[in-house]
């Protein structure tokens, strides 16, 4: 069957828009669509709309990557620092990630890319942390809402299993990511816990916690409270206790149930 | 198709505004457009309010996120979300843009132009068709500005929204700002133009502000409506002769809320004076 040129126009449109090579774009975008084997016509079409064609590849870009720059403002001056950021741009949208139609998956799509690719991991290994922690608290902000859970109440006892309301999210990093700034973008090593979570009103919260304390959480998510504190070597479960009331109150925990 | 709660000079529910007009019962905005993408599958404060907004008072709906024109297999797990969101929203229809915005599966994020050729024509009419059978609500399709033909072009553009429009049987979206801008880049009369069209088909206006960037004029909807603009909007009430909705679109340097009701106010007088010279009432 023919390829239809509707199609093979759109995707030299794709092209122009994504591809790298923009001083050769500039000088001559009739150049992509000799390259993309396109009609004579069509091959004139683009050479002599260049500005309004490439109009487009600004425009483009610009809601491409605007998103990133707004979420990983300290990646992006880490990068710019060395030189790199127009780089592990132009990768990204080399790889076609960006597959959702949902502009406020773009972010996540890059953070996806860096992990899938280990892009920079080599020199900055600290790397896909950083980028994690920046859309941390925005992902946790608009997790999608859910109906409360049923089953649950809201004191713990020894007996019973955390569970977590579903935006909450501990993560551990091996770098202090969350301690950055763009004037500062290195990370200190040092095993960091954080909690990130919802509170009541909808407003997303990022907590340091110790290690024994993400631990627990991590833990008491599959076997009771007891056991967990027992692994952990917690021998006095009052301060374990009144901790987990209090992120219960504040949105973290959405309740305790009881082992089925 | 327009329905009679749908009348006057709405406004887009901005992110900056939700906490005021969540707050605000009595803003005189007799109804908000709505991005669904925007909104399905979110969540947070942001979200509650918006949708505590949207569950109050009168909404229509406006996608970006549809390749109406592209070649990529609908995403049925989104489109079934639209549809509940259609349902609980009561938009009378939804609006989606005439373009393209994916390519194998890349997202572009941009609107995209479709090809004025034949077969872009048959290819767009069948996957409106197939579209609108996805859809709880008629669907609208919205001209676009665009700054340079896709391909070599077999007709000029006011054909090819007509032939699809018509090939479709889909309602219309017009945007005024659009027909005006793509006027200024490409040298036509803008009321010679509309002239042209199934006006018929017309069930909402959108109207915005555009900013020149060298010989470039583009859609930013990111300034304040401009009189000519007005102007031809309301040419195009007097022709359609009925009050049909008209959206403000403001988004980018979006100014506080109080700013744009103002704005608001100086289109909807300018929409007050056009039905009353063509003997409607606006109440």
């Amino acid at each position: 069957m023919t390829e239809s040129r509707t199609l093979r126009l759109q995707r030299a449109m794709a092209a122009l828009v994504l591809d790298a090579d923009e001083d050769a774009l500039v000088a001559d975008p009739g150049r992509l669509a000799r390259r993309l084997e396109l009609s004579g016509a069509d091959q004139g079409s683009f050479r002599d709309q260049g500005p309004g064609m490439l109009t487009y590849r600004e425009l483009a870009r610009m809601s491409l990557l605007e998103p990133l720059e707004e979420m990983f403002p300290v990646l992006k001056a880490l990068l710019e620092e060395a030189g790199v950021w127009s780089t592990c741009v132009q990768a990204f949208l080399d790889a076609r990630m960006v597959r959702s139609s949902h502009y406020r998956d773009i972010a996540p799509s890059f953070l996806g890319w860096l992990a899938a690719t280990g892009w920079g991991q080599d020199r900055w290994p600290f790397l896909l942390e950083l980028a994690h922690a920046e859309i941390l608290e925005v992902v946790v902000a608009r997790f999608p809402d859910s109906d409360p859970l049923d089953g649950l109440h809201a004191d713990p006892g020894s007996d019973d299993l955390v569970v977590m309301d579903p935006a909450t999210q501990v993560v551990s990093y091996a770098h202090a990511v969350h301690r950055v700034t763009e004037a500062s973008p290195v990370p200190e090593a040092r095993p960091t816990q954080l909690l990130a979570f919802r509170n009541a009103a909808g407003e997303a919260r990022v907590l340091e916690l110790t290690p024994a304390t993400a631990a627990l959480l991590v833990q008491a998510q599959t076997r009771t409270l007891a056991q967990a504190a027992e692994a952990l070597n917690l021998s006095d479960l009052v301060p374990v206790m009144n901790l987990l009331r209090d992120l219960h109150r504040d949105g973290a925990i959405a309740g305790f149930q009881s082992p089925t | 198709m327009t329905q009679g709660r749908f009348t006057g000079v709405g406004l887009g529910l901005r992110r900056p505004h939700l906490e005021q007009v969540a707050g605000m019962e009595a803003h005189g905005v007799p109804f908000w457009e709505t991005c669904p993408e925007n909104l399905i599958g979110d969540g947070g404060r942001n979200h509650r309010l918006a949708c505590a907004i949207l569950d109050r008072d009168p909404v229509l709906t406006h996608g970006l996120a549809i390749s109406v024109g592209g070649f990529d297999p609908w995403d049925d797990e989104y489109l079934r979300d639209l549809g509940d969101f259609l349902l609980r929203t009561e938009t009378p229809w939804h609006s989606e843009h005439l373009c393209f915005t994916s390519v194998d599966g890349s997202s572009l994020h941009e609107l995209m132009p479709l090809p004025f050729t034949r077969e872009a024509v048959r290819h767009t009419i069948a996957r409106a068709r197939s579209l609108q059978a996805r859809l709880p609500v008629p669907l609208l399709l919205e001209n676009i500005t665009y700054y340079a033909e896709l391909g070599a072009a077999e007709m000029d553009e006011a054909d090819f929204i007509t032939a699809v429009l018509e090939g479709a049987d889909a309602g219309w979206l017009l945007d005024v700002n659009n027909v005006y801008v793509n006027s200024l880049n490409f040298g036509f009369d803008p009321k010679e133009w509309l002239a042209r069209m199934p006006l018929d088909r017309v069930a909402q206006l959108h109207i915005a502000g555009h900013k020149k960037f060298g010989e470039l004029t583009v859609d930013t909807h990111g300034t304040d409506v401009i009189d000519p603009v007005i102007e031809l909007m309301q040419w195009t009430l007097r022709r359609l002769g009925r009050p049909v909705p008209v959206l403000l679109e403001r988004d980018n340097h979006i100014p506080d809320f109080e700013a744009l009701l103002a704005e608001r106010v100086r289109i909807q007088q300018a929409y007050d004076a056009a039905l009353t010279l063509c003997g409607h009432r606006h109440d």
